[in-house]
């Protein structure tokens, strides 16, 4: 896009993935869910990333494609190596995938399911240094003591051999932020990791994140479904409208001057907490649907207030630059 | 939250603590936790006190004969004991014989006793297997999918639809099926049969949870996530369903034995076979052959099933009163 | 307040678990007048869904009442026969369900089961009445009648709680319950819903109380605004003046601690400590281990809730100041 490369962390290139959908064993006829479809995005060095969408629009898709939970489809996802080049780790297999693994982690919506319930907190979080090899006994208790201490779970010692159960929701995503910085990756793909906590709990992570960015030098993917939230995370947000990224612009930009009409619906259904504050939605007609072979135009476009001929007889429109880094991807603005 | 009554204390110097001391801890503290739930139901701990009570009558055959019956091992041997004394076998329960004697003369409290400790050898091998092979097979199968899986399955299938009892008859004719052959065959019959498949439904839950993608992010191969993660979470319904093979392990025994299909020596269903061969089956007054080989066979067999039942409920928090 | 519709006072009740009992709602009042929507706002645990049930007489089997009444007119409802509280459900309050998905019986037809259910409540009605009505109800819930022949798998999530309300709407009650109506619905359609939901309050009169963890909504939907912690009401109060002038330092915390996407970026507040464990619920105060004014007082004496303000009630020893 704009900036040159040196300070790219992570680059997605027409990254796509498609689902064979079952048709039953007599339909000779495939078809796809378009999940993500050709997106293009950069995080850089320092920033974070919101991806913010409804469900069903691929946002956690993505998230799973670029730690390669997912194996794209087509595309690529350049990630910085050791020796500071952008590698396409797109259809990397093997011994290759698995340093790779040390430099980009995941962490997950659910407290209650992303720990494995028969494991204590020291071996989830000390895992990844266990699969990777890295470390003697000591070493790896020192590391996780260290860490437990920093995401606030002291005293250490009374947290390390507990099981999940014992802790509560906040505690327990706080020991899955543990695990994931564990190996010092650059790179963490955060699904929802707040959505399932309570508003007082939920500031403490989000702050710990936000620090943990910071001193650990560690680039997110914020993948939520709530704009507010997505305003304290990150520098700059992504809007995905099923399987495309219609709008991604800086934060406060995209809140104040959303400019794609689906930003400008989904920004304007944003509830307020406060009761004087007289919001105004702007309206879109329909709902959602899987985005099962769609045509080719604008995926936007059955419910675009203002749509035209050319948006129905043209391809799904490039994003661009629309001034200010303000990156749109519709004709009409 | 519960910090007051947890082992806080004893992990403050943790460091100093080898990794083996702590997982003993932790594991003696599920164990203990679980008995608290297990005994909590009446009907596992019946099933218990029965378990117990046959497992004192199992020891009870080897001290005995070494110590009031040591001097007449002749008479009072399960398999070979004849008592001389009496003139007319079988004889009902006397002083001397407390259950009786069998047509052949021999003592059958002895036969009885003697027989429990193979039951239970039965039983437990038999689980051992079955939960064995089904806990691999359902995690392969549910792990791989694909072609893996469809093979696997197919399998199962087919050992479901295969007639249980049939197949040993026809295996009884073709060799000689001691308790070792026995409890091998209904091992494997059980185990890829229906307890893979109920393995497998559970794998496929535990396979698509986070936790197993948090492994996989983390670099954890094949192996590690299956013997790490799935494997330690398929254990708590293997235990489960190994109680209930026990159950139907025995049972197959004494059907077995009854239509005198085994080379088994001695043992429940053996003890009925020879009252029926001797035409002692529906006489009510020799209800001393009959009675404590059927009686023990329900009772173990009931036994492990109610164990079961009580584990199932410490297994699925969901099954609780509360 | 005379002409209350809906009492309730020192609502108290329990769940008795194996650890114990679970002090769930602990002495709350509160009341209801005709016409009025209300906002109940907590975090999970805090007793929320139990005032819910609560009113209903829903409680699962290890639930009890442990002292209070609830007053719908002059009926005490905690103390009607079971057939008497029957027609209170639905008739006169109903409930709408946080978890639309399993509300709605998947192999009957929308329609059947709103017709099913005003049957039972309602009175029998026949095949013709009762289409008549369920069209009517969609109408009015901003769902197209024909759909009224599909299974509820044919709905997307935001029609199936559309479906639901329109279940609640179908006697006539006095009262609806709306449980997290919007939790598991995307912003756009959360927005819809809860703008027809007060577009029908309005139409047709009825009091509702909202019940969600999210500030937000309740600060759109509501008049008056319940805070809730740990089973106690903290504060209750009209919904301007509660965001205006919160005396409880946990209704500020809470407030302080929500995002937005409006105004100024202004620091998230984090509320230290973890909610309490409501087996053994702290002395005094139930906020009071995480509370930045907590005074000595806080510890031993449980504070009453008094009238703050005109009709502005905290249950605080050591309020915030006003901020003008």
């Amino acid at each position: 896009m704009s900036e040159d490369n040196s300070n790219v962390l992570v680059k997605a290139e027409g990254l796509t993935k498609l689902f064979l959908v079952e048709k039953g064993i007599f339909s000779r006829s495939k078809s796809y869910i378009h999940a993500v479809d050709k997106i293009n995005f950069e995080i850089y060095r320092g920033e974070s990333l919101s991806l913010v969408g409804e469900s069903g629009c691929g946002k956690t898709t993505t998230g799973k494609l670029l730690v390669r939970l997912h194996t794209p489809t087509d595309g690529h996802i350049y990630i910085r190596n050791y020796e500071n080049e952008l590698t396409d780790i797109a259809h990397r297999k093997g011994k290759s995938m698995k340093e790779f693994r040390r430099r980009v982690q995941m962490i997950f919506q659910d407290p209650f399911e992303s720990l494995n319930p028969r494991r204590t907190i020291f071996d989830t979080v000390a895992e990844p240094l266990q699969v990777q090899g890295m470390g003697t006994y000591q070493e790896k208790e020192e590391r996780v003591v260290a860490l437990l201490e920093r995401v606030g779970l002291t005293p250490a010692s009374s947290f390390i051999f507990r099981f999940p159960h014992e802790l509560s929701g906040g505690q327990r995503q706080r020991v899955a932020i543990a695990r994931a910085l564990i190996i010092d990756p650059i790179f963490v793909a955060a699904d929802e990791p707040t959505s399932m906590l309570d508003v007082s709990i939920r500031t403490g992570v989000m702050n710990l994140m936000t620090e943990l960015a910071d001193e650990m030098g560690v680039s997110y993917l914020y993948i939520t479904h709530d704009l507010a939230v997505a305003r304290y995370m990150t520098e700059r947000i992504a809007v995905m409208y099923l399987g495309k990224i219609v709008e991604l612009a800086p934060t406060e930009d995209l809140l104040h001057r959303p400019q794609h009409p689906y930003t400008k619906a989904l920004v304007s259904a944003v509830p307020v907490p406060d009761p004087r504050y007289n919001r105004k939605t702007i309206p879109i007609k329909g709902g959602i649907s899987a985005p099962i072979d769609p045509p080719p135009r604008c995926r936007f476009y059955p419910r675009c207030p203002i749509a035209d001929d050319f948006c129905r007889d043209n391809p799904h429109p490039p994003i661009e630059d629309k001034g200010g880094n303000h990156f749109v991807a519709c004709y009409k603005v | 939250m519960t910090t007051k009554n947890t082992a806080v204390t004893a992990t403050d110097e943790f460091e100093h603590i080898p990794l083996w001391r702590v997982r003993l801890r932790l594991f003696s503290k599920s164990v203990r936790s679980n008995w608290a739930l297990f005994i909590e139901n009446r009907i596992g701990v019946v099933g218990l006190v029965v378990i117990v009570f046959f497992g004192l009558l199992a020891l009870a055959q080897p001290i005995m004969m070494n110590t009031i019956w040591a001097d007449e091992k002749g008479v009072f041997d399960p398999i070979g004991g004849h008592d001389i004394t009496i003139a007319v076998h079988p004889s009902p329960p006397s002083a001397r014989h407390l259950l009786g004697t069998d047509p052949l003369g021999r003592d059958v409290l002895s036969q009885l006793s003697f027989s429990t400790r193979y039951e239970f050898g039965l039983g437990l091998l038999a689980a051992v297997i079955t939960v064995v092979i089904a806990t691999t097979v359902g995690a392969l199968a549910a792990f791989y999918g694909g072609i893996v899986d469809t093979v696997l399955m197919r399998l199962a299938d087919l050992m479901i639809m295969v007639p249980f009892i049939a197949i040993l008859i026809v295996l009884g004719a073709l060799i000689s099926v001691g308790m070792l052959e026995l409890a091998i065959v209904i091992g494997i019959l059980a185990g890829f049969g229906g307890t893979t498949i109920v393995i497998k439904s559970q794998a496929l839950t535990v396979k698509v949870k986070p936790y197993i993608e948090a492994a996989r992010v983390a670099g954890g191969s094949n192996a590690h996530i299956i013997l790490r993660h799935m494997v330690p979470n398929l254990l708590p319904i293997s235990l489960l369903y190994m109680m209930f093979i026990v159950t139907g392990a025995i049972f197959a025994e004494a059907v077995l034995s009854f239509f005198g299909l085994t080379e088994i020596e001695m043992s429940w269903g053996l003890m009925i076979n020879v009252t029926q061969n001797f035409g002692y089956l529906l006489r009510f007054d020799a209800w001393y052959l009959l009675v404590p080989a059927s009686l023990s066979i329900t009772l173990l067999s009931a036994a492990f099933y109610l164990v079961g039942r009580a584990l199932d409920e410490v297994v699925n928090p969901r099954l609780r009163r509360r | 307040m005379a002409q209350a519709l809906l009492s309730v006072e020192d609502l108290t009740m329990n769940y008795t678990t194996r650890k114990g009992d679970v002090s769930a709602v602990d002495k709350v009042s509160f009341s209801l007048a005709e016409g009025e929507s209300i906002g109940i706002v907590g975090e999970s645990g805090c007793g929320k869904t139990s005032i819910a049930i609560s009113l209903l007489r829903l409680l699962p089997d290890n639930g009890h009442f442990r002292g209070g009444s609830v007053w719908l007119g002059d009926i005490d409802l905690l103390s009607l026969s079971e057939p008497d509280m029957n027609k209170v459900r639905w008739n006169r309050i109903s409930m709408v369900f946080q978890a639309a998905m399993n509300a709605l019986n998947p192999v009957y037809r929308v329609g059947d089961q709103i017709i099913e259910a005003l049957n039972v409540h309602w009175g029998v009605v026949t095949r013709e009445q009762g289409r008549d009505r369920v069209a009517q109800l969609f109408e009015m819930v901003g769902l197209d009648p024909p759909l009224m022949d599909r299974y509820p798998h044919e709905y997307s999530g935001g029609m199936r709680q559309r479906a639901i309300i329109a279940m609640a709407l179908s006697c006539n009650p006095d009262i609806i319950i709306a449980d997290e109506p919007t939790t598991a619905l995307d912003v756009i359609v959360q927005d819809r819903i809860l703008k027809q939901l007060r577009m029908i309050q309005d139409q047709l009169g009825m009091s509702m109380i909202y019940i969600s963890h999210d500030i937000a909504v309740i600060a759109e939907v509501a008049e008056r605004i319940g805070v809730m912690y740990a089973g106690r009401m903290a504060e209750i109060a009209d919904s301007v003046s509660i965001f205006e002038r919160p005396r409880h330092p946990y209704t500020y915390a809470l407030m302080s601690a929500f995002p937005s996407i409006t105004g100024e970026k202004h620091e998230l507040f984090t509320i230290p400590g973890e909610p309490p464990d409501l087996l053994d619920p702290p002395t005094g105060c139930r906020f009071h281990p995480r509370c930045p004014n907590a005074i000595e007082i806080c510890r031993e004496q449980q504070p009453p809730l008094e009238e703050k303000h005109p009709n502005h009630f905290a249950a605080c020893w050591n309020p915030m100041e006003v901020i003008q």
